[in-house]
């Protein structure tokens, strides 16, 4: 079996002190902090730094976060939470598929398309300024790393309600001047895992729209020491987070150009500039995505797909699809905070020698 | 016109195969190509756009492929 040379995938593995803090919450934060039993209460004092820590990061007050075990479900929260059955849902045709399946779902909701370059016209939001309802605002694109153009599209939204989907975006782009509901995924620091956080805005109109008793707004029942990974991931994440927005976004423009330089017929989803500094999607004409992934994966090299050979429903990425993009022979890589030129060199290096090997005809 | 018959075949075949058959032809000619795989309109349009090649949708189904340019 071939060393791992470098994890290129959405995911990575927990830093060794998100690690150490989960292993501590384990022993010491297993009760149910609801409880009156001494135990409890030691677990309740954790999650409360916790909770004070998260928000505290994250820009927001306490009050206004809550910890979703399931993150996907971030996106319904945050949404439906705003939306009333008749008002208006105004969502992109590059958001994920969740939010999609939420619009499909609703008798009232309208897709705003991309350019070429991923991002939403902010005129196009105009027409829909005088309507009640909610603007599910993607600020950044999982796939493609696109930013949106998000105050211009804030300023054009009228009257909508803005829920954020920070999923991907993380703590990469701050939050917007207004916004009522946001929901952000530990994955974007490198957090653990199954810990999403669901932000209600203070004096927003949000209401928990699940069926449920009393005044509980989610759940509740997240993991508290997921939680806790989360929150020490978060707070490691930002000590570093400037210094690596410009390391990464350099590797990141290196790698653009070596690959765009030694291998013909490429396209490269989304102007660096305007993206997240850590995703690159490459697509190669005439190549199986699938197997430049298993090929990749052979030496040493693991990354991400949004081919349509390789997905289960054998549908083309939306988002890929929504800009134009070659759909096929699709990678996705994300730099992680291990990244280094070197790996960049040599990923770029193994791509050049798979695809050459794999081009058709 | 030359006709590429690719019904059936799945993501990225029907692409491989026509830009397998351009070569066969002239600048100015056009193949018709049939492909019902999902991605294929969008991945055609990528192809054009990239190969410097033109692509008339007729239907879902049906493509006409003109060479644009010399090899």
């Amino acid at each position: 079996m071939a060393h791992l040379t470098g994890n290129f995938l959405s995911e990575s593995p927990l830093s060794p002190k998100a690690r150490e803090a989960l292993g501590d919450a384990i022993e010491q934060g297993w009760a149910d902090p609801r409880k009156l039993a001494h135990s409890a209460a030691r677990a309740r004092l954790l999650h409360e730094s916790a909770m004070a820590s998260l928000a505290e990061n994250l820009r927001l007050r306490p009050d206004e976060i809550e910890i979703l075990g399931e993150p996907s479900l971030g996106h319904f929260y945050s949404i439906a939470g705003l939306l009333g059955p008749k008002e208006a849902l105004v969502y992109s045709k590059v958001d994920r598929k969740e939010v999609i399946a939420i619009a499909r779902d609703h008798q009232s909701s309208f897709a705003l398309g991309v350019d070429s370059s991923g991002r939403i016209a902010a005129a196009d939001l105009k027409v829909y300024k005088e309507r009640i309802g909610v603007f599910a605002l993607q600020i950044a694109n999982g796939e493609t790393g696109v930013i949106q153009d998000i105050e211009a599209l804030i300023a054009n939204s009228g009257g909508l309600r803005i829920a954020a989907d920070f999923s991907s975006a993380g703590t990469w782009v701050p939050l917007p001047s207004r916004w009522d509901s946001a929901f952000f995924d530990a994955r974007a620091w490198q957090g653990p895992q199954g810990v999403g956080v669901l932000a209600m805005h203070t004096g927003a109109r949000w209401k928990n729209p699940l069926p449920h008793l009393g005044n509980t707004r989610t759940p509740q029942s997240a993991s508290l020491p997921l939680t806790i990974a989360a929150a020490v991931a978060l707070e490691e994440w930002l000590e570093s987070q400037k210094a690596e927005n410009t390391r990464l976004r350099t590797l990141s423009t290196d790698l653009r150009e070596q690959v765009s330089a030694s291998i013909e017929d490429c396209d490269i989803a989304g102007d660096l500039a305007q993206s997240l500094p850590h995703i690159t999607s490459f697509s190669f004409l005439y190549v199986e995505g699938e197997e430049l992934l298993r090929r990749l994966d052979a030496a040493g090299f693991a990354v991400d797909s949004g081919s349509a050979c390789t997905a289960e429903d054998l549908q083309p990425s939306h988002v890929l699809a929504e800009m134009g993009v070659l759909t096929h022979g699709n990678i996705r890589i994300t730099l992680h905070r291990d990244a280094t030129a070197a790996h960049v060199t040599k990923l770029a290096e193994a791509i050049k020698v798979a695809v050459k090997d794999l081009r058709l005809p | 016109m030359k006709e590429l018959n690719c019904l059936g075949m799945k993501c990225p075949l029907p692409i491989i195969a026509i830009g397998k058959e351009i070569r066969s032809i002239n600048p100015g000619e056009t193949i018709r190509l049939l492909s019902d795989d999902p991605a294929s309109e969008l991945d055609l349009r990528a192809w054009a756009r990239m190969t410097g090649n033109q692509v008339d949708v007729k239907s879902p189904n049906e493509f006409l492929v003109t060479k644009s340019k010399v090899d």
